[in-house]
């Protein structure tokens, strides 16, 4: 079954407000804890949106990233990378490997709400 | 403008409560003459104000003006920091002889200013570098994201039921007790390297230079590409050709004999340049990989001294060891440049799947030499797999390293027993790789080999030193030694540290001493099998 958004974050509190903010956004949401996982539902639930952290356990954010853009099936996903560190260094890799937009932690909810906005192709809601 | 020495004289004297005449009588001069000096109607200076000063129990300086001088400097620095951009300053002269008090505040905070932001410079790095307190901030970042979304959440949303609302609120008691945890561990930690030093030492500047730089210094890889066609002209870049080279532009001579010979300091060695009778020797057993390139490191040297210098003459290094450091260390990047030419090199470290061993092949060129070359593709728009480089003597002392940005390679002292690079000693002249998993969940390949030079008798003891390279394991997959791993699945990666005092993994069985933990942690290692308090605080 097809979903929104996918988050992959292994902090639980982090988890819980993602998921609230994005389903009282209007989306339906599904939650994975690592980077297997994550892979495996992005495979399995098709998202719109794939929302996902850099430092998750088995497989770190940057290898699904990798992974999703070789694949040509997964390959025009759009990718929110969330990032703990908030260093140059993160983002530079990322960049590379094809994230799409980027938000740093901590974050207000309306940053993080207004990216996926964009990444599903909505126009940025008025505030 | 200064304030006139007389006034100031008078001044003084008055603040003392001595009387001119009694101060003339000390000073060895009239009454009459005083009163003319203190009414500025005389010049004073040389013996006779050094006197005065003395009984005046002033320094001489503040007199005479000279320490005005360096302070309305000071506060001419300090008027123009862009801290103060748009701040109607008055002039610092005025400033100087009307407020003399505060002036001196104004500079004596505008040092401590500079100390305080070189210090926050030097944690800056720390915590760049730092894996424990790296992580300590990830916790925080963390703790912080979930507290402020949650928070957020509260505020803003007004129909929540109790049960979540209570679960919201359930959040932030957790998160903020977490992070007052990890906030008292951030403290523990400042106030062990509150004693940080502030002197870098001479091997840490040249690190400094070559880090900065990124390990690719463009005038050096332009001159190589000059020296090596020189020595092509003559024949194949290699042993014959830079003999013939080296003959005929600068009548250097090659020998070659069994045995021991030292050079001019007295120190044994594989190979030597003697100045004096122009002749490179070798040691018989020296091999072939090591006569090219101390050969091509001669050529260098006497063809390019300038190139080098140029590089080298830089504030950065600060001293002459510092300076003759770096002049090694470049003009082996010059020799390691025209042996392994930029282009060439880095299509045929492609091509070979960055193997190291073929590459050895293709240049005639030894492991930690095609290693130390691979380091330095750092060209900006032509560069190759980004590796970090460590060496390590026998004795597992670390004596060479290039970092990865975010690998934290110890640049001094030892590494993480657990790493491939000491490992290597057990199987020389063997490649073992290995994934190795830091706590932070980064995970890198880990290649390394020793090699020992050829022995000379029975009794010279050819100790070998081992080298190894890194790569993210995102970038494992372009080299030959990530064929046949799962470079996706991290269940039999090696878990480890920097080193043991940077590691905070309480699980690893190696451990061989206690990490910098923040205050309070319990020691575990070496203690009694059964618990004893040692010390009042200490956890038993």
């Amino acid at each position: 079954m097809a979903v929104d958004v996918l988050i992959a974050e292994d902090e639980p509190s982090i988890l819980k407000s993602l998921d609230f903010i994005l389903r009282r956004a209007g989306w339906s949401i599904e939650a994975v804890t690592d980077g297997e996982a994550a892979l495996n539902a992005v495979r399995r639930s098709q998202p719109r949106v794939l929302v996902l952290d850099v430092m998750l356990p088995k497989r770190s954010g940057f290898d699904v990233l990798k992974h999703i853009r070789a694949d040509a099936a997964l390959r025009e996903l759009p990718v929110l990378i969330l990032t703990a560190k908030g260093q140059a260094q993160d983002r530079r890799t990322a960049e590379e490997l094809g994230a799409d937009r980027f938000v740093t932690k901590p974050y207000a909810n309306a940053e993080v709400v207004g990216a996926v906005r964009e990444l599903m192709g909505l126009a940025p809601a008025v505030e | 403008m200064r304030a006139p020495i007389g006034l100031k004289i008078s001044s003084r004297r008055r603040a003392l409560g001595v009387s001119q005449a009694a101060l003339a009588r000390r000073a060895g001069i009239s009454a009459s003459y005083l009163n003319l000096i203190e009414r500025n109607k005389r010049h004073v200076g040389g013996s006779l104000l050094i006197r005065l000063a003395e009984e005046l129990g002033v320094e001489l300086a503040e007199l005479s003006g000279d320490s005005e001088h360096r302070l309305i400097a000071e506060l001419d620095e300090a008027f123009a920091d862009p801290v103060l951009a748009g701040v109607d300053m008055p002039a610092s002269r005025d400033l100087v002889a009307q407020q003399p008090a505060a002036a001196q505040a104004i500079a004596r905070l505008r040092r401590a200013y500079l100390g305080a932001t070189a210090n926050a410079d030097l944690y800056a790095d720390r915590l760049r570098t730092d894996p424990l307190l790296a992580q300590l901030l990830h916790r925080i970042l963390s703790g912080i994201t979930a507290v402020r979304s949650t928070a957020e959440i509260l505020e803003d949303v007004t129909d929540l039921d109790e049960g979540e609302r209570s679960r919201f609120v359930e959040t932030i008691t957790r998160e903020t007790r977490g992070l007052t945890e990890v906030a008292r561990g951030l403290i523990g930690q400042f106030e062990v390297d509150a004693r940080g030093r502030r002197t870098l030492s001479p091997i840490r500047e040249l690190d400094d230079l070559i880090f900065e730089r990124d390990n690719y210094f463009p005038a050096l890889e332009e001159a190589a590409t000059e020296l090596r066609a020189e020595i092509e002209a003559i024949g194949p870049f290699g042993e014959a050709a830079l003999a013939v080279g080296l003959a005929a532009k600068f009548g250097v001579g090659m020998a070659r004999s069994a045995g021991r010979e030292v050079d001019a300091a007295g120190f044994p060695g594989q190979y030597h340049f003697n100045t004096a009778t122009r002749i490179m020797w070798f040691q018989a057993s020296a091999g072939a990989a090591t006569r090219q390139f101390q050969l091509t490191r001669l050529y260098a040297e006497l063809s390019a001294a300038d190139a080098i210098e140029r590089e080298v003459d830089t504030p950065q290094l600060s001293s002459g060891t510092a300076r003759r450091l770096g002049y090694r260390a470049l003009s082996s990047y010059l020799a390691g440049a025209m042996v392994f030419p930029y282009g060439q090199f880095l299509a045929d470290a492609e091509a070979q799947r960055y193997d190291i061993e073929a590459l050895c092949q293709i240049y005639s060129a030894s492991f930690e030499q095609v290693a130390h070359r691979l380091v330095s593709l750092r060209k900006p728009d032509d560069p190759g797999l980004p590796f970090g480089f460590l060496r390590s003597d026998a004795a597992g002392r670390l004596t060479k390293h290039f970092p990865l940005p975010g690998l934290p390679l110890p640049s001094a002292g030892h590494a993480c027993p657990r790493w491939v690079i000491y490992g290597a000693f057990r199987t020389p002249r063997t490649l073992t790789r290995q994934i190795a998993q830091f706590a932070d969940g980064s995970r890198y390949l880990f290649i390394a080999s020793a090699q020992a030079r050829s022995g000379t008798g029975f009794a010279d003891h050819a100790i070998p030193t081992s080298v190894m390279l890194a790569c993210d394991v995102l970038h494992a997959d372009r080299t030959v030694y990530g064929a046949g791993l799962d470079l996706g699945d991290g269940s039999t990666d090696v878990p480890v540290g920097p080193s043991c005092r940077l590691c905070p993994r309480r699980d690893c069985a190696d451990r061989q001493e206690e990490a910098f933990t923040p205050a309070g942690e319990p020691a575990a290692v070496r203690a009694p099998l059964v618990p004893r308090r040692f010390d009042v605080g200490e956890p038993g």
